[in-house]
């Protein structure tokens, strides 16, 4: 006989209470478990999702002058050629140690150009990774398959009467990548070729209007523009999407910097800090509305508590009488209370678990998934036993501080 | 030397939203020998609980001193006085205040829970009181599984597991029929030869007859002294207390005349 022994013996006494609070503390942290692991999947989708917007890291040469901009990205190159980036600078992207996390490496060369009598941005892509990195693009027409085959952006295509309305047409373009009805389109393509830089080009298709840059620019593939251009070998501008979603993207750019001395890398600010406040947001939701749930268990817990001291009074008074200090009350009660509380720590963040498996449908894409995750069990296991703990304190120290001959004397 | 001394006790009750209080004690001295069995009487409200629980270093006297075996119970701090009460005192309530959801053997042994001995040895000791109350063979039945009786008896082997010098009972037989309360008699008065100090707070004026003095308090005074010895015969088991205190019982009191005369346990 211990006081740990009447302490299990009391539980079974009042199973029912201690179901009651068992399922208690199980809500309180089943909720908390379900948000964190709902919030951390939608986090991973979100963090996957900004990584499919587009690049995150743009390399360029380092050159001194004032530069041309290309999307917001300044791209020296353009202008002047102090520093060149070619294919070997991809290749030394490819040998960074997170080369893993690097899922787009789109290089281009940028050029100025005559189309029709117009100065425009002529862009020389390897098309297979840049509709990867551009998922946005709705593309009219199809992919460029031919050398000189090019795609036009909306206002050029405009600008050079290659498109033309649709009457009646409302629906909108697909996500590129995908040949699809000219007549679901805004436009139709109105004529199949196009003089660029002095040489005939097949309008392979025509990107609906994005409001970026790509809506002045044209693109051909990057070889193509390499000879158009007399630049072969070159490039202007290497954009990188890595698969950030919580790798540290500031790290990815120092190992390119490292490995690409010559040239300059950099992180796309608004993405990072988007995706980061995103997520954060997230997060802070999850833990204010665990907090309540928790806020909300930890009252019951109290309350519970409180009335059982109340109740059990007279016993209490016994056990004084005979010789248990106040420290051996507390413990006592506080052995109820870890048990209850480990209890429904564990129920809880299995429920916890299983809901937030049932629910994820609901909020997440296919395919994303809830990792069963220790580190998240013992979590719950220990806020559940904090919880449990600090919220039995007051009323422990209550039934320690029973006098026990007015606790013995009402029979 | 006196081994409980109570000097010039008082206690008063503070009223809450009243200056006063209600006086319960007033100025109570009283020694008690080592070895004595001592009764309390005295009517409702007179104040023979409040001593009882003052004895019992469980209630601190507004006033004056309790000193048992040489120590100044009162002047301990609260957790050193639960160390005293565990190691001095063995408490039998009129209500038994048995734990209802440990069973016989469990209840002997509670004063032991909170002392550092082996589970076995607990046991040992816990099995070893109810073979003195009896009840031995039921050590596994809860308490609402004993008669009336059993459960006087099993209070009184949980105030004895520790082996304290002092016992101290609150009507140990009020709630009992003429014949259990005699079985219950029967062990303090064992428990007394075998040199265990009694104080019982009790309304039967047959009880008192058994012990070797009885106070009387009257609104919170203890009256003189009335002096009553019982006959030394049938003090020890060696004279024959065994066989002897149901006759003993009778001859005083008329009271316990339901009972056989048989020795307990036969």
């Amino acid at each position: 006989m211990r006081i740990g022994t009447i302490a299990f013996a009391n539980l079974k006494r009042r199973k029912g209470k201690a179901l009651f609070l068992v399922a208690g503390i199980g809500i309180g942290i089943g909720t908390a478990v379900a948000l964190l692991s709902l919030s951390g999947s939608l986090r991973e989708e979100i963090g996957s999702q900004l990584d499919r917007f587009g690049a995150n890291i743009v390399v360029t040469p380092h050159s001194d002058s004032l530069s041309l901009e290309y999307g917001g990205i300044s791209v020296a190159g353009v202008a002047f050629d102090e520093h060149r980036l070619t294919g070997e600078d991809v290749a030394g992207v490819l040998r960074i140690p997170y080369r893993k996390r690097l899922s787009v490496i789109a290089p281009k060369l940028l050029g100025a150009v005559e189309v029709e009598g117009r100065k425009t941005l002529l862009a020389g892509v390897d098309f297979s990774s840049e509709l990867r990195l551009k998922r946005w693009w709705r593309l009219t027409g199809g992919k460029p398959e031919a050398a000189d085959d090019v795609l036009l952006g909306y206002d050029v295509a405009r600008a050079v009467s290659a498109i033309e309305p649709l009457p009646g047409a409302a629906g909108r373009g697909r996500p590129n990548g995908e040949h699809h009805p000219a007549s679901e389109e805004r436009f139709r393509i109105a004529r199949e070729r196009l003089i660029v830089a002095g040489r005939e080009h097949r309008i392979a298709g025509v990107i609906g209007q994005t409001g970026g840059a790509e809506d002045r620019m044209v693109f051909a593939s990057l070889g193509h523009v390499q000879d158009l251009l007399g630049k072969p070998g070159q490039l202007s501008v290497i954009e990188i999407s890595a698969l950030c979603k919580d790798c540290p993207i500031e790290d990815i750019v120092a190992q390119i910097r490292k490995e690409l001395p010559h040239a300059r890398a950099s992180a796309i600010q608004q993405s990072v800090r988007a995706r980061t406040e995103a997520v954060d947001r997230l997060t802070r939701f999850s833990a204010v509305v665990s907090a309540v749930v928790l806020a909300i268990g930890a009252l019951m817990v109290f309350t519970t508590m409180m009335s059982s001291v109340v109740e059990r009074t007279r016993e209490i008074g016994v056990l004084r009488a005979i010789g248990f200090r106040r420290t051996h009350i507390i413990k006592g009660l506080m052995i109820e209370v870890a048990v209850i509380s480990v209890a429904g720590g564990v129920l809880g963040w299995a429920a916890g678990l299983l809901a937030s498996r049932l629910a994820l449908p609901y909020f997440t894409e296919a395919g994303a998934q809830i990792e069963v995750r220790a580190s998240l069990a013992l979590f719950a296991v220990a806020v559940a036993l904090s919880t449990g703990m600090v919220s039995s304190v007051y009323p422990a120290i209550r039934a320690s501080r029973l006098d026990p001959s007015e606790a013995v004397r009402h029979v | 030397m006196s081994f409980v001394v109570v000097e010039n006790v008082g206690k008063t009750y503070s009223d809450r939203g009243s200056r006063t209080g209600a006086t319960v004690l007033r100025n109570v001295s009283a020694r008690l020998g080592e070895g004595e069995f001592v009764c309390l009487m005295g009517p409702s409200g007179s104040g023979k609980s409040t001593l009882l629980t003052i004895l019992g270093a469980m209630n601190h006297p507004s006033e004056g001193k309790v000193v048992i075996d040489g120590i100044d119970v009162y002047a301990l701090s609260d957790e050193r006085r639960a160390d005293f009460r565990s190691e001095y005192l063995g408490f039998v309530f009129q209500q038994h205040h048995l734990m209802p959801y440990l069973n016989a053997i469990e209840n002997a042994m509670l004063p032991l829970a909170t002392l550092r001995l082996g589970a076995a040895e607990k046991r040992r000791r816990a099995l070893a009181v109810l073979e003195k109350v009896g009840l031995a063979g039921k050590a596994s039945r809860l308490p609402n599984q004993l008669s009336g009786g059993e459960q006087g008896r099993l209070a009184i082997a949980r105030a004895i597991v520790n082996d304290p010098p002092l016992v101290l009972a609150d009507e140990p037989t009020g709630t009992l029929d003429t014949k259990t309360g005699g079985e219950i008699m029967k062990l303090f008065l064992d428990l007394n030869a075998r040199g265990q100090t009694i104080f019982m707070v009790t309304h039967n004026p047959a009880n008192a007859r058994l012990a070797h003095r009885t106070l009387h308090i009257r609104d919170g005074a203890l009256a003189p002294e009335s002096d009553c010895p019982r006959e030394q015969t049938s003090r020890t088991p060696a004279d024959g207390l065994d066989s002897e205190l149901p006759a003993l019982m009778i001859d005083r009191s008329g009271d316990f005349d339901s009972l056989s005369g048989k020795p307990f346990g036969d």
